[in-house]
Parts: structure tokens; sequence; C-alpha cells
């Protein structure tokens, strides 16, 4: 027994090690750094900072990142439901092909496009005047927290709509089919019989775009410059500006425990699913 | 097929592509309220799609279909008001047995406690009462095609499609589904569509036998009819008949003179196809007699005893003749290698015209 485990300690040795250096070991440090007071003593006075200056900002957080998540489930669910249970060919086609493209596009090129989309005198302002559906002095910027919720939800929506259509795709056909046959609306058979069979991807897509969300930098900072604004931008202010880890490091951490929580909620949840199982 | 609003379902000219390969062409078929027909044939003739173009799942490219008169050509699947059995049971996995079973009467708007007592009652009637809020996946395959059934029969629909629902099952799971379905098909008096390739099942569940090939139907009859006078070489085949033999069919007197390719000959009665002809026969219909007997009304071929077996009740025997083997019952014991002649009634033999001929399977 004592050398087959050597040898699959030694195969993962590798792997191990990296996970160490580059996540756990900077991890611990920044974690040991948000509770160090400048005299080097254990404290909450880094806590006391952030949290002074920047509650705002978490409550502006967290309400950016759920209302993104949600709108992304909502879209997603749409999207992958007109692929599942569309009936006219060209549309679906059409979404099929479209759908993906903001995947392969970075965070930070999406930014600059939808600061040029969304502007006051922006591509879509100009559109809508152009066709007459506004007055230009009707035209308002969206540059600010619904800028970053757009772009959010454009960005993470195809990922959470890839897995989210694939799940479907792979749920026994017929069970949609008896749904109709005993009289289900196409929207009825999506709600009670489709999205209950895929819901543990959704949630799965769903955790992961709410993480991803939370960690963007170029989004906040191009698309919505002005406060108040989201913790990532403030803890790059407080590295480049001030040089000060120490606060940055404290909403690291409060970053971490919203992410944490969320992926409490899915590991329970998962968890309870297998009990039931 | 004489066009009456009467029919429960009409299908006219009914023709179905998927892309440029058409699968059903101009497909006729009529049933009459309370029948219960048996779509019958192998994977691939069209016998799916024709119940799936029913049901609604599957767009026609031409034609019409009519239920109680009703054109529902192009009405969505969840208008036609059906119900249907999957081969995959297709049970809702998320739901306990009340919720699959009582969907469609939640659908339809019937209160809570009402759902509860009527999916009472068609457990009850299916016997699987108490079973209300086990999750369907806890269930057997049986109990799951029960559900299944239940979850059909639940909204008390005029129509019942059947995908071969029985096809997942063991073997006396699905005789006892058999009678099951067919027991209550009488009962509550729907009209009930079945697509099998199982021939047995066809024939003990249904009054009306429709065979399908390739997109268009071969036959249609009653089970007694289709078994009995097949009108091709191919129903007769797949009916059973998968024995083939080389006749030769010549007027005699008042009736005709039969003649195998190794001499043997019998005069017969019955009005049969002159010339040459293929005779396609069961099994069971041939008998071990004396290799040199000359009966009226039979043809003997002499042969020899190749391989005995006993299954039970009585022996099975390899016969050859010529190059040919053909297995034969009897109740007697007989030696290896002895000669013996192969005795098949004429009244029995599908015979066809060569020209007609496909191609049968041989023995």
């Amino acid at each position: 027994m004592a050398r087959p485990s050597f040898f699959g300690l030694l195969l993962i040795a590798p792997a191990l090690a990296m996970i160490g250096a580059l996540f756990l070991y900077p991890l611990g440090y920044s974690l040991a750094a948000a509770f160090t007071d400048p005299q080097g003593g254990l404290s909450l006075v880094n806590f006391g900072k952030a949290y002074e200056f920047y509650s705002t900002d978490i409550l502006f957080t967290l309400f950016i990142v759920i209302t993104s998540t949600l709108l992304t489930g909502l879209v997603s669910i749409a999207i992958a439901g007109i692929l599942t249970l569309g009936e006219t060919p060209w549309l679906v086609a059409a979404l099929r092909a479209l759908y993906r493209w903001p995947l392969f596009i970075p965070f930070i090129v999406a930014a600059q496009c939808m600061r040029t989309f969304l502007a006051k005198n922006g591509l879509m302002n100009n559109t809508f005047v152009a066709l007459g559906i506004m007055e230009p002095i009707q035209a308002t910027s969206l540059l600010d927290w619904r800028g970053i919720i757009i772009t959010f939800v454009w960005k993470q929506v195809p990922f959470v709509t890839l897995m989210l259509a694939g799940a479907m795709a792979s749920i026994d056909r017929a069970t949609i089919e008896a749904g109709r046959n005993l009289g289900a609306s196409r929207l009825r058979v999506l709600v009670e019989i489709v999205l209950p069979q895929v819901a543990q991807t959704l949630l799965v897509g769903l955790v992961l775009s709410f993480v991803t969300m939370l960690s963007v930098l170029s989004v906040p900072l191009m698309v919505a410059g002005s406060q108040p604004t989201m913790l990532t931008v403030d803890m790059a202010f407080r590295i480049n500006s001030y040089g000060d880890y120490a606060t940055a490091n404290a909403l690291g951490v409060i970053s971490y425990a919203i992410a944490g929580t969320v992926a409490w909620i899915y590991l329970r949840h998962s968890v309870k699913r297998e009990v039931q199982a | 097929m004489d066009g009456s609003v009467s029919a429960a379902i009409e299908v006219d000219h009914l023709q179905v592509s998927y892309g440029s390969q058409r699968v059903l062409h101009g497909v006729s078929l009529s049933v009459a309220p309370g029948e219960f027909v048996a779509i019958l044939g192998s994977s691939g003739c069209g016998k799916t799609t024709l119940l799936r173009t029913i049901a609604g799942f599957q767009k026609a490219s031409g034609g019409a279909i009519r239920l109680f008169g009703r054109d529902v050509v192009n009405t969505p699947p969840e208008k036609r008001g059906m119900a249907m059995m999957f081969q995959s049971y297709a049970l809702w996995p998320h739901m306990t047995v009340l919720g699959n079973v009582g969907y469609g009467l939640r659908l339809r708007g019937v209160p809570k406690e009402e759902v509860r007592a009527r999916v009472a009652a068609v457990l009850k009637m299916l016997n699987l009462s108490g079973l209300e809020d086990r999750k369907v996946t806890a269930l057997s395959g049986g109990q799951r095609q029960r559900v299944a059934l239940g979850r059909a029969l639940a909204i008390e629909p005029p129509i019942l499609l059947l995908d071969e629902p029985l096809s997942n099952l063991d073997a006396k799971v699905r005789l006892q589904l058999r009678s099951e379905i067919k027991t209550l098909q009488s009962r509550l008096g729907f009209t009930a569509i079945h697509v099998t390739h199982d021939r047995e099942e066809a024939m003990t569940m249904a009054d009306r036998i429709v065979v399908m090939d390739a997109g268009r139907i071969a036959q249609v009859g009653t089970p007694k009819e289709v078994y009995d006078h097949p009108n091709s070489p191919f129903v007769a085949s797949f009916m059973g008949a998968e024995n083939t033999l080389a006749l030769d069919v010549r007027p005699s007197g008042a009736g005709v003179e039969v003649r195998a390719d190794d001499g043997s000959a019998a005069l017969y009665g019955g009005s049969v196809p002159v010339g040459a002809v293929t005779a396609y026969f069961r099994d069971d219909i041939a008998s071990l007699d004396d290799p040199d007997a000359r009966i009226d009304g039979s043809i003997v071929l002499p042969g020899k005893i190749t391989q005995r077996t006993y299954p039970g009740g009585h022996y099975r025997y390899v016969v050859a003749i010529g190059s040919r083997h053909f297995t034969v019952t009897d109740s007697r014991y007989h030696e290896l290698d002895r000669p013996v002649g192969l005795r098949l009634p004429l009244a029995d033999l599908h015979l066809f015209p060569n020209a007609q001929n496909t191609g049968g399977h041989h023995a």
C-alpha cells in the first residue's frame, strides 16, 4: 500500500506545489496582512478603515453583482429555452450562431465597446434618435451602475447559456414532449419541466458568474469611473495611490467572504441533492 | 378510410419528410372511436414518425389529420388533447408520483384536493395506491410505466398514443402491462394507437393491425386476417412465415397440381396463383410424415433428420431437405439421420407469384 500512495503523491506533487505557491501562500499572506496592524499586532483596525471608507461601495458591489447574476440567469434561461424549445428554425439557428460571441471578448474590450455604445452621444442613443424613437434632448449616458450591469450581463450570458443549453439538450426529450402532449404550453414546459431538471447546472453557472463579476476590475473602472464604485477599483486605488496594502487586503477578505457565502449556498444545495438522490 | 366524420382519428394521404428525405409517402388510415389499432413494422418503416405526426411532434409536409372531424395538422401538440406513453417512460424526475400523474389535471385548472382524489383513483386502478408521495426515480421499471400510463389516463383522454411503451420492460412485466392496458382500454373506451415492432404484442392487444413498410401501409386488417392471409411476401415474412419454397403450380383437372423442385407433387383444389410461385410458411405448419407419402392437399418433401432437441412437451427436429434446413416440432421420438417427409398443408402456405417476390429469408 505504501508504494502506490508514494507514487501517487509524487504525481500530484507538481500540481500541489503550484497551488501552494501561487494560491495558498498569497491567500494566507493577504489574510494575515489584513488582520495585522501597523505595529505588527493582531487587530481589526484595517477592517474598521475599510468599512469607514468603503461601506457604500461594499453595498454597491453586492447590488451590482447580485442584480447582474439575476439578470444573467433570466436572459440565459430565455435564450437556452428558445434554443431547446424553439420551433422557428431560422431564429434558433441565428441565436445559436450569435449568442457565444461575447465569450471570446475580454472584459476590458467589452468595457471599451460599452463606453462608445452607452455614452450620451454613443451608438445606442444615436441609433434611437436616428430611428425617431427618442429626441436628442432625452439622451442620457448609461455609463454608471447601469452600464456595469449591462456589460456584466452581456459578457456572462453566453457562458451561462452555454452550460444551460448543453444541460437542456441532454435531458430526455420525451419528458418535454410528455408535457406538451398533456397540454402544457412551451413556456410552462420550460418553467415546470425543463428548468427543474437543469437547476443544478444553472446554479453552478450563476455561482461561477457571480464570483467572476465580483473580481472584475476593468469594467467598473472604465464604464463608470465615478463614486460609488466596486471593491476591485477601491483595492487597486488603495495600492496604486497609497501603497496601502493593509486596507486593500481587508477589502480583499470582504470579497472572499462574499464569494465564500455564495460557494457555501451552492455546496449546501448540492449536498442536499446528493442526500435526496 | 371512407372519410366519415365519426372517425376518432383519420389520417388522409399524410406525407412527412425529414429534410429532403421522405419518410411517409401518403399514408391513409381511419380509426373508429374505441378501437385499438396496432402499427407494426420493422425499425425505420415510419411507424413512429406516423405516431409522432399524429401527436404533433413532427410536422406533416402534406395531407391531413382529423381528430373527430377536426383538422389538427397545424395545431400545436398541447392543443390536440390526446395522451401519449413513451418508450422511455418520460416521467419527470423532479416530481413525485402525484406530481406526475396530476400534472395534466393541474394544467386543466382542477383544484388541488380534486387532483389528489382523482390521482388516488387512477393509482388504485393501476395497483399503485399509496405511492403518491414517492419520487418516480425510486420506482421499478414496471411501476414507472404504470405511473406513465396513469399520467396519460388521468386526463381521461379520448385518444391514447402508445410509442413502444412496453419494450423496455422485462418479459413478465410486459405481459402483465399488456393485459392491463387492454383491460383499461375496453373499460374506459378510449381510442388507442399502439406502435410496436413486437408481432405478438400487436396481435394480442389490437382490434386491427396496420403493417407498415418503407413509409407506406402494407396491409390493414384484424390480427387473424393479417396473420392468415398476408397480401404480400413482406407481410407474410413479417408475420413469421419466414421459410420460403419455390413451387410450380399448373392447372390439373378441376384443381391444380403443385410441384416442388425435387419432383414431389400434390393435387390441390383451393384457389392459388398459377405459374412459378414462392411459398411462405411458418415452422409450425410443417409436420413429419413418411418420405414417400402422397397426401392430397399437402406436399411432402423427403429429407433427413439432422438434429433433435427436447424443449419440453414435444421434440424439435431440424430436417435437411437438399441444402435447406427446416425446424419441425413433433410429439414422437425419431432417430437422427432417419429419412422423413416434411409435410406442408397447401392451405397453410402463402403463395405469391415469383414476379412479386422480393426475396424471403431462408430457414
